[in-house]
């Protein structure tokens, strides 16, 4: 108990919020990893009030108002239990006996802990240097809640609840998020003090607002109801519009989290173009740390590939993938075919990536590298049709020689029979088969058509004459042809 | 839903009438007795310090007078401190907080509206009424309700008020008029919390989960039902208590009844009575926990016949339960439903819901060629590849055409926007036909006649204002597709821009 007051003493003389948050961690620190250990033995459950009000009362190392200390005495002492489940929960698992640990006691411990804190700030009784107090608080919600939900799944999974499998569940397939969910009220309680906190900005707990939203980002996609991020979007929106201190301002952990998280909101809307910013902005951000957050480097990646897939076109280097084995394993199949244009690896590429695609949810966004694949295809036709009046002169290979090339600018052969996009097509794996060994040319001219409309090819299909009339100029825009 | 939940939503039955003020009435004690201290209490309230912003004066009058109302019927006029006991105004602020705490999913959102000029009026009302209750129940219990269920704390501190028992400490007049004052100025959260301590001692959880909270209030779960009634037919009616065995039929007369009403569907396609059935059946196999391969059969029939009709929340909600009911593989048609829920969200064009979907499905769905077909339309959807996906509606297994005609239309714009910028300068209407799938009136031999998919198709352009670039020539009739095409897309944005959305769950 002495080692944790020490550091409450000293974050309150030197209004160190980190250290204070330190004091109610369910992790011990590493400078003295028994600390919850011996909290739990120095008291027990009759006199730890008339401890720990002496400790924060009495002790003349803190100066605190009686009704600051009483707020903290609430909150140690939900603490101390909590600790004490903390500690028996670990205890069973240590024991080899996972299945028993009771993490859904410890989960309510902490809630109550939370409850606490939240008790306090309510009632201003804590000064805005402790919000990392809140930080912890959220973060280990989150946690428990998942172990939580993990223990009762696997404790039902082997008959130990009670009443074994119950046939509720076959109604309510959401129940195995129960305790999550509930962590997703908390912290959207912590998020509405910080949001409804008027005082001025330099005392507001508004401070905590990105580091908030961003848990409850996590907690959401976690429980797939990414509706409700929208939600806080919209309301950390209403807020920067009156008084909230812009973005930049806040730690930059804040910043980088909260950015890399509504990137990916706004991916899943479609909406690449911010997505994209915000995942380069995430991305530059991350690049500047030394302590290389490399994991979070390979997080930002995974969506801002298939975005500037997208919007601009590009594939990743492999240089760019080398430090992040596992991404280049993704993502290497789709890229070099799409550089092939071999539409049939491709999709042998996207239906064995299709389970990890589909978890991280850019399935539905990789699959458009199709339409880059046709226009390769159809780039390809283009360039291999060679040039008027070069033609002749070559016996058709397409190679402009010096000769023809001195005489008139070269113009490539603009008019293209929609059966050689036909036969190029059905070499790169495409199914435009009619089902009896021939080609439906009805199909391809659909493929023709909807990447003219996607504005990837310029020009016109010309039905009745079984051409295809590209543009002179710039028939496949942004590929230097 | 709860533990063994009833399939009924619990509605006490009303104790009080704790709405509008009461009018007049003869039983209220003349108005004259008001004390001194009900006096001040009332020009308290009225204080231009008191006063809480977002809070009108005309909601703080009616909850003034609601106040001293009942407090006069109850004959509490007396013991209530009057000097402490919270004014109006900070009722109604709990009131509304409290409602806020409700909606915990909405909490963000009041908060965020705290800011806006209030919409409530004196009347204001949160839906369910056993919450409004849980709210305040002493200052709102009529005295028979208080005679026979005053608690224990409620009698030893009535002259207390709420704050005595919010700072729940010393009782000393001096120290407790401090606490008030502290109490107020920062009362907005604090208030919130102590009622959750509140509602913690009357035996509620600190926080209802807003998916569970109408069920709170309803009595124990008494177990199933069994049933006893032996009419087939029975209509709907939404329960509000456990119902009496022998209105509920048990499942052998379920399954007889399943067989009356698809015979009478067959026959009168009768909707509003076939729902009405099925319906009820789903409610009695519910109340008695029934889940069997029947109850797959009867969720399957009505998803049927409500896709058929295009009601679509009972569809949803049929959905919804088949979903769970096939997850416990009881039999039933999961592939054919497997691929309208595709379907569906393919018209929704909910990506989130489709990539849930996707997670969902196995290798072995995969290989079923219902939901292939539905996994192909939705990769020509995705491509654009309009060809491809007229050619799928034109196979459509099950009831599969039902869902794909409530998009048909608009992916038939997007092909027209496509076709329309890249064919050039006209295109046949006869091609136009064939590849946006006018197939005009099937003859009873089963061939179509090529003209009058022609013609319906006509009939599509011109309905998008089409008809002055249509031109005959020679034999064929042509359409100016090169001049069309700003038409086209902004019917198309036009058509993708809302979905509604009924009844999905």
């Amino acid at each position: 108990m002495d080692s944790l007051f020490q550091d409450f003493a000293q974050a309150n003389n030197t209004l160190n919020g980190y250290l204070l948050a330190t004091t109610i961690s369910p992790v011990p620190p590493h400078s003295d990893p028994a600390r919850l250990y011996n909290f739990s033995r120095s008291a027990n459950s009759y006199s730890i009030q008339t401890d720990l009000r002496y400790k924060l009362q009495y002790n003349p190392d803190i100066q605190l108002d009686r009704k600051e200390a009483n707020a903290w005495l609430e909150v140690y002492t939900a603490f101390y239990s909590f600790v004490g489940t903390l500690l028996a929960a670990e205890e069973t698992q240590n024991a080899g006996r996972a299945r028993e640990a009771d993490w859904a006691r410890v989960y309510d411990g902490w809630k109550e802990v939370v409850n606490a804190l939240l008790k306090g700030y309510q009632s201003s009784m804590f000064a805005v240097w402790t919000i990392p107090c809140l930080y912890t608080a959220g973060r280990y919600l989150r946690v428990f809640a998942i172990k939580a939900d993990e223990s009762i799944a696997s404790q039902r999974d082997s008959g130990l609840a009670f009443g074994g499998i119950q046939e509720e569940d076959a109604f309510n397939p959401d129940s195995k998020h129960e305790k999550l969910e509930d962590a997703a009220r908390q912290i959207n309680r912590i998020f509405a003090l910080c949001t409804s906190d008027r005082a001025p900005l330099e005392q507001s707990r508004k401070w905590a607002l990105y580091y908030t939203a961003t848990l409850l980002f996590k907690t959401y996609f976690k429980l797939n109801s990414i509706s409700l991020c929208k939600v806080i979007l919209r309301s950390l929106r209403a807020a920067a519009d009156s008084d909230m201190p812009p973005l930049a301002a806040f730690p930059k952990a804040h910043q980088v989290s909260f950015k890399y998280y509504s990137a990916v909101i706004h991916f899943l809307e479609e909406d690449y173009v911010t997505a994209e910013a915000l995942l380069t902005d995430a991305w530059e951000q991350c690049l500047r740390t030394t302590n290389g957050a490399s994991k979070n480097l390979e997080l930002i990646l995974t969506y801002l590939i298939p975005t500037r897939l997208l919007t601009a076109h590009k594939l990743p280097s492999k240089a760019l993938l080398a430090p992040y084995p596992r991404l280049a394993a993704l993502f290497d199949p789709i890229t070099s075919s799409i550089r092939a244009a071999d539409l049939t690896a491709f999709n042998a590429a996207m239906e064995a990536g299709e389970e990890e695609f589909v978890k991280r949810r850019i399935y539905l966004t990789l699959e458009r590298g199709r339409d880059i694949i046709l226009r390769n295809v159809f780039r390809k036709v283009f360039i291999a049709g060679g040039f008027e009046g070069a033609k002749e002169a070559n016996g058709g290979d397409g190679t402009p020689t010096a000769a023809s090339g001195s005489a008139t600018p070269l113009v490539r052969r603009t008019r293209v029979p929609v059966n050689e996009f036909a036969a190029a097509l059905q070499l790169a794996g495409a199914e435009v088969g009619d089902g009896e060994g021939g080609v439906d040319g009805d199909e391809v001219e659909c493929l023709i058509a909807n990447a003219m409309y996607k504005n990837l090819m310029k020009g016109y299909i010309a039905r009745e004459r079984g051409i295809v009339v590209l543009s002179k100029a710039g028939a496949f825009p942004g590929t230097g042809v | 839903m709860m533990g063994a939940a009833p399939a009924y939503t619990a509605v006490p039955a009303r104790h009080t009438l704790q709405q509008p003020p009461p009018p007049p009435s003869a039983a209220q004690p003349p108005k004259v007795t008001w004390s001194p201290a009900v006096r001040l209490y009332v020009q308290r309230a009225f204080e231009q310090d008191n006063a809480i912003p977002g809070i009108d004066q005309k909601a703080m009058q009616d909850k003034l007078k609601v106040i001293i109302t009942e407090a006069a019927e109850s004959g509490r006029l007396e013991m209530i401190d009057w000097r402490t006991y919270p004014l109006p105004q900070h009722m109604i602020k709990q009131e509304r907080e409290q409602a806020a705490l409700y909606g915990a999913q909405n909490a963000v959102v009041t908060n965020m509206n705290a800011a806006l000029p209030p919409t409530y009026d004196g009347a204001y009302s949160p839906p369910p009424q056993n919450q409004r209750k849980r709210k305040s129940p002493d200052t709102q219990m009529t005295l028979a309700e208080e005679l026979d269920t005053t608690p224990p704390w409620k009698k030893n501190q009535i002259t207390h008020g709420l704050e005595d028992r919010i700072s729940g400490k010393s009782k000393a007049q001096s120290k407790k008029q401090k606490k008030i004052e502290n109490m107020r100025l920062n009362a907005e959260l604090s208030n919130a919390d102590a009622l959750q301590r509140r509602r913690q001692r009357f035996g509620h959880t600190p926080e209802p989960s807003p998916y569970l909270s109408s069920h709170e209030d309803s009595p124990a779960p008494t177990g199933p039902v069994v049933g006893t009634c032996e009419t087939l037919e029975k209509n709907y009616f939404r329960l509000t208590a456990p119902p009496a065995p022998h209105t509920v039929r048990p499942l052998r007369i379920l399954e007889q009844a399943l067989d009356l009403v698809r015979k009478k569907w067959k026959n009168d396609h009768n909707y509003t009575y076939a729902c009405d059935q099925l319906k009820s059946m789903r409610q009695d196999l519910t109340v008695q926990r029934i889940k069997t391969e029947f109850t797959v059969k009867v969720y399957e029939a009505h998803a049927r016949i409500a896709l058929e009709m295009g009601d679509l929340g009972e569809y949803n909600q049929c959905q919804t339960q088949l979903r769970a009911l096939y997850k416990s593989h009881l039999g039933g048609k999961p592939e054919e439903f497997v691929a309208y829920r595709i379907l569906y969200y393919i018209y929704t064009r909910n990506r989130t819901d489709l990539n849930d979907v996707l997670a969902d499905l196995t290798p072995a769905d995969k290989q079923k060629p219902g939901v292939q077909h539905a996994l192909r339309v939705r990769s020509a959807l995705a491509a654009g590849n309009y060809h491809k996906f007229f050619r799928l509606y034109d196979e459509a297994p099950f009831m599969g055409p039902y869902l794909l005609d409530m998009f048909i239309n608009r992916e038939r714009l997007a092909a027209m926007a496509a076709i329309c910028k890249a064919y050039k300068p006209d295109i046949s209407v006869h091609f136009l036909a064939k590849e946006l799938s006018f197939y005009g009136e099937e003859d009873q031999d089963g061939t179509s006649d090529a003209d009058a998919g022609a013609r319906q198709c006509l009939d599509f352009l011109c309905q998008h204002g089409g008809e002055h670039l249509v031109e005959r020539k020679e034999t064929d009739v042509r359409f100016l597709c090169g001049k069309a095409g700003a038409l086209f897309e902004n019917a198309r944005a036009a058509a993708f821009r809302g979905v509604d959305i009924k009844g999905q769950i």
